[in-house]
């Protein structure tokens, strides 16, 4: 169940398993650790809202230049989308895998979470140029400023995961499926799925709400 | 105590699968057709017409919170079981903050646009520059 | 290579900032060398630098937060000086170029670098062991977290000696702030300062959220939880909730500033007001992140110095909740005059003048908890009716600035300024101090001084009345903050009671220094030999002082509410302790220098980015991430404390309070 049977006791090694009405003490730190990495993707859901207030705010203040219905591009939206809901979905595989202790599996599941993270990334890059090149970067107006900040700041929080899988994968091999690995794959995992949370918010309010006909 | 019965007293980590091999790998792939769906939805009915004009971003609106909540409980496994409590209470105060941030912030950035928007001598100034 | 860095960056033609800066190496280099010298090196790094234990890292952020509160009030007194001479025709000592920069560093050292630390230092020295747990969910992210805030706090006072503060005031407002007209490196250094330590704080809400709710004693439910536990909790969510719209503010101000970029310029569509706005929903949540806090200290110490339990628990629970709550509905009574119209103001103002109702039943509680108790009068009840007194009046003033008609002609006038100085150092300045020396012997073994923590309080007490009640005269009679020149000579009268009641409170803060020291002189006649000397109900009082390493030798079983007092009585009435326990070995997390280095990395891309030096922010990015990657390798995580040391410790504090059970008072 817990698993080690450890002959110290810690604040949260070898704790209870409790329902947090706090009855048996502590809880583990398998629990403990995954909870508090939960309240943190909270608190950055908090900061893309602020980004994403600003957004709507800022819509419209377009300073002359190109508004969204000139700007977006459905076909590449929608491949972004697919790219990195199907990384979801993997990185789902690989957590399967990492909890029956099969490395190849893991390693595999992984590899193909951060490539398709990765052509999520280089359609959104490619997108970027594209809109830089002809004059819309993020200077040229408040609208701008905020879209490229509100898919930008997705596009790091994404290219931070993308580190964050090869360090895992780096980790998985070195170390194996050790109980503090374990853990923070499960954190990789909160985070890689809560940034396709973000990622539907932006796709419906950016891209498709901006460019209705 | 039993092993179900301390089994059922576990509390859950948020993203901790619940049971066997195939369940998991089910609700993954359920998970993905359901988001998939969604998503096609959506991008239909951002091109069609033939839905009622203000409706169609009222339907966005529900169509992205309910993929939201597709991938809260089939990717990252949130239930409204007992153990899932702490997850799901942070998650709806989560929530309350977004919507306060999100709301409030339209709510009073409009009324200011509409109050303190330029004058008209000044539009006027920047339309005869710009 | 140096950005923009040059020579004309120290402020050699400006003698304040010059001597200033002088004065503190000298006293920075004189404190390294007398520590180098005493061979002091190992101890610090061993026991505080690299410390993950959650009562090192609570003293540490004290410290900080003291340290802080001089500078802090340096500015002060500074800026009373200058508006008490620059009356009519002379113009005081200060140019506005400088003024405004003093006022800006005044208020945000004051807020994220005194307030902030120590009242964090409360939650991380006690909370843990009012939860009878060993230390925080996350003791290493704990320490990374003191490091990142010491980073901003290194920083901002770079700045002194390095370049120029900003001078927009302490929240920064464009378009003031945007690079058209503050250009230089002022708002660089406020921006990147609060960012770093931003992180820092977001981290510790994480841990402090985590550890209440998920690591409490065995049968500690959430109704059982001491009520600053329960404050606790309520901040740091409000933490988690407001500090990310910070970050993402200053952000884009950043952006704008850097890149170029249009969130709040004049030109290219920007809209300042949206800054006002999102600025303030971090701002408001940010005074009860203080206040809330600062209400659990008043609830443990009135409830102690009565001799009774705290009147009404489950309705304090919920007028904390209510609080945190409502505090993030009423952000727009900010800027009521920004504009929003009558019905938008109305709402908000509504919602702050209903946030006084759960703080006042907290007011109402405090006082039937004293009434019909045994009141003691020790230097914490001081504090804690001086409390009462001078926060009800601030709050009442507040809910008059709720009124929007009323804040019309108010707004950011000296009466605002009389208001939010007088809760905040009538709320949190006060709680500190009745903290401070309520929980000093816990943490180090001996009381402080009596006699002189009297009188510090009736400094702080008379010299805020002295302070601060002329100012809501002078706001009523049209003077606006931040004024570096009074034009109305008949206003002379009025600063010059200020400027005395500045030199009272200074004179307390001096007296809490020189109380500092006397009492480590004389603590032999204060030792806290059983580690209860105040008759305490909650479970820090069951350790010895300080407590050893681990906390509790076993973590205590919980049965009731007041888990500490109903133990103590039952071992009073039975003339005898619980049974001895079964030691065992018990891990601890190891120390780690992760955090002073990652600081170290924060503070040089920090630098870097504020002077325009991009392959040191670079640099120092990449080796911020690379300590990370080396910290994740690690394969220690623990040591083990043997069971026989546990033992041997335990059974000391077992032998001291089997004494005391012969002289302590009997229940009743």
């Amino acid at each position: 169940m817990t698993g080690v049977e450890t002959p110290a006791v810690g604040l949260t090694h070898g704790a209870s398993e409790d329902t947090g009405l706090g009855h048996r003490g502590p809880e583990s730190k398998s629990i403990v650790v995954p909870y508090g990495f939960w309240l943190f993707v909270l608190s950055d859901m908090v900061l893309f809202s602020a980004l994403f207030a600003t957004y709507a705010t800022l819509a419209h203040a377009t300073d002359g230049g190109p508004a969204s219905n000139e700007l977006f591009d459905r076909t590449l939206v929608a491949i972004e989308t697919i790219a990195l809901l199907l990384s979801s979905f993997v990185c789902g595989l690989a957590m399967i895998a990492a909890r029956r202790r099969n490395l190849i599996w893991t390693q595999i599941w992984l590899l193909v979470t951060g490539l398709l993270g990765a052509v999520f990334l280089g359609i959104e890059l490619y997108e970027f140029a594209m809109m830089i090149g002809e004059g819309a970067g993020p200077q040229r107006s408040a609208f701008l400023s905020a879209f490229f900040t509100l898919v930008g700041c997705h596009g790091a929080h994404v290219t931070a995961g993308l580190l964050w899988i090869g360090t895992m994968m780096a980790q998985f091999w070195a170390k194996g499926f050790q109980p503090h690995i374990m853990r923070r794959m499960m954190c990789l995992s909160i985070f890689w799925h809560a940034l396709d949370i973000i990622w539907v918010a932006i796709f419906t309010i950016v891209y498709l709400m901006g460019t209705l006909p | 105590m039993s092993e179900h019965e301390r089994e059922e007293l576990m509390d859950v980590a948020p993203g901790a699968p619940h049971d066997s091999l195939m369940s998991e790998t089910l609700s993954y792939i359920v998970g993905l057709g359901l988001a998939l769906l969604l998503t096609g939805v959506s991008f239909w009915v951002a091109s069609t017409s033939s839905i009622w004009g203000p409706g169609v971003a009222m339907g966005l609106v529900v169509l992205a919170i309910a993929q939201m909540g597709v991938h809260l409980v089939f990717f990252l496994h949130i239930t409204s079981g007992p153990d899932n409590t702490n997850n799901v209470l942070a998650l709806a105060f989560g929530v309350l903050i977004v919507f306060l941030v999100m709301i409030g912030t339209i709510w009073i950035m409009g009324h200011m646009n509409v109050n303190m928007g330029p004058m008209p001598e000044l539009t006027n100034l920047q339309m005869q520059r710009g | 290579m140096f950005g923009r860095l040059t020579w004309e960056a120290i402020p050699l033609t400006e003698p304040i900032p010059l001597i200033t800066s002088l004065v503190v190496i000298l006293a920075i280099g004189a404190a390294v060398v007398w520590v180098t010298v005493k061979g002091w090196w190992p101890y610090l790094w061993n026991e505080y630098i690299t410390s993950t234990d959650h009562k090192r890292i609570g003293i540490m952020y004290f410290v900080l937060g003291l340290v802080m509160l001089i500078r802090g009030f340096a500015d002060a007194i500074m800026m009373r000086a200058q508006q008490m001479f620059a009356v009519g025709a002379s113009q005081g000592y200060l140019p506005p170029e400088h003024y405004n920069q003093i006022f800006t560093a005044h208020g945000t050292i004051m807020i994220f670098f005194v307030a902030m630390p120590l009242v964090i230092s409360f939650m991380n020295f006690v909370v843990p062991l009012q939860l009878g747990v060993r230390d925080v969910a996350f003791p290493t992210m704990n320490n990374v977290s003191f490091w990142l805030t010491a980073s901003g706090v290194l920083l901002t006072n770079l700045s002194l000696f390095i370049g120029e503060y900003a001078r927009t005031g302490w929240l920064g407002f464009p378009p003031l702030s945007e690079q058209q007209f503050s250009p230089g490196v002022g708002v660089d250094y406020y921006l990147v300062a609060l960012q770093i330590a931003g992180v820092g704080t977001v981290l510790t809400a994480v841990n402090f959220v985590t550890t209440i709710l998920k690591t409490r004693a065995p049968g500690m439910s959430y109704l059982r939880m001491p009520v600053f536990c329960w404050t606790t909790l309520a901040a740091n969510l409000l933490i988690l909730a407001a500090f990310p719209v910070l970050t993402a503010t200053y952000a884009m101000l950043m952006l704008d500033r850097y890149l170029g970029f249009h969130f709040f310029t004049n030109d290219g569509g920007g809209n300042s007001m949206l800054y006002m706005n999102l600025i303030w929903v971090w701002g408001h949540p940010e005074v009860y992140i203080l206040i809330l806090p600062a209400f659990g200290i008043y609830s443990e110490v009135v409830s102690t110095f009565s001799g009774k339990p705290l009147f009404g628990y489950r309705s304090m629970v919920f007028a904390t909740l209510a609080i945190c709550i409502i505090s993030f509905c009423v952000w727009l009574h900010h800027f009521f005059t920004m504009g929003a119209g009558a019905d938008v103001n109305a709402i908000f103002g509504i919602a702050s003048m209903i946030i006084a109702v759960p703080t006042g039943v907290k007011i109402f509680n405090w006082l039937f908890t004293m009434y019909g108790g045994r009141v003691r009068f020790n230097v914490p009840m001081y504090w804690t009716i001086g409390f009462m007194l001078t926060f009800v009046i601030g709050g009442l003033t507040g809910v008059l600035l709720a009124m929007p008609p009323v804040d019309f002609l108010v707004h950011n006038s000296l009466f605002l300024i009389a208001h939010f100085h007088q809760v905040i150092i009538g709320g949190v300045v006060f709680a500190i101090m009745a903290g401070y020396t309520y929980w000093f012997p816990k943490a180090f073994g001996f009381t402080l001084d009596e006699r002189l923590g009297k009188a510090i309080f009736w400094c702080w007490f008379i010299g805020f009345h002295l302070a601060f009640m002329p100012l809501y005269v002078l706001g009523f009679w049209g003077g606006t903050r931040r004024l570096q020149h009074i034009a109305d000579p008949t206003w002379q009268p009025w600063l010059d009671v200020a400027f005395v009641g500045a030199l009272l409170i200074g004179l307390g803060i001096v007296l809490t220094v020189v109380q500092l020291l006397y009492s480590i002189k004389t603590r032999d006649r204060r030792l806290d030999t059983t580690g209860d000397p105040w008759d305490g109900r909650t479970l820090e009082w069951l350790t010895l002082s300080p407590p050893p390493h681990f906390n509790f030798a076993v973590l205590p079983d919980v049965h009731g509410e007041e888990a500490y007092w109903t133990r103590k009585q039952t071992a009073l009435r039975e003339e005898k302790l619980i049974e001895e326990p079964d030691y065992k070995a018990i891990e601890m997390p190891v120390n780690t220098p992760t955090g002073v280095i990652v600081a170290f990395f924060a503070s040089l891309c920090g630098f870097a980015l504020i002077w325009y030096i991009w392959w040191l922010a670079i640099v120092g990015l990449v080796g911020a991430f690379a300590v990370l990657v080396w910290y994740a390798w690690r394969d220690e995580h623990e040591h083990i404390i043997p069971a026989d040391e546990v033992a041997q410790l335990e059974r000391e504090r077992r032998r001291i309070r089997k004494e005391q059970i012969q002289t302590w008072p009997r229940p009743a």
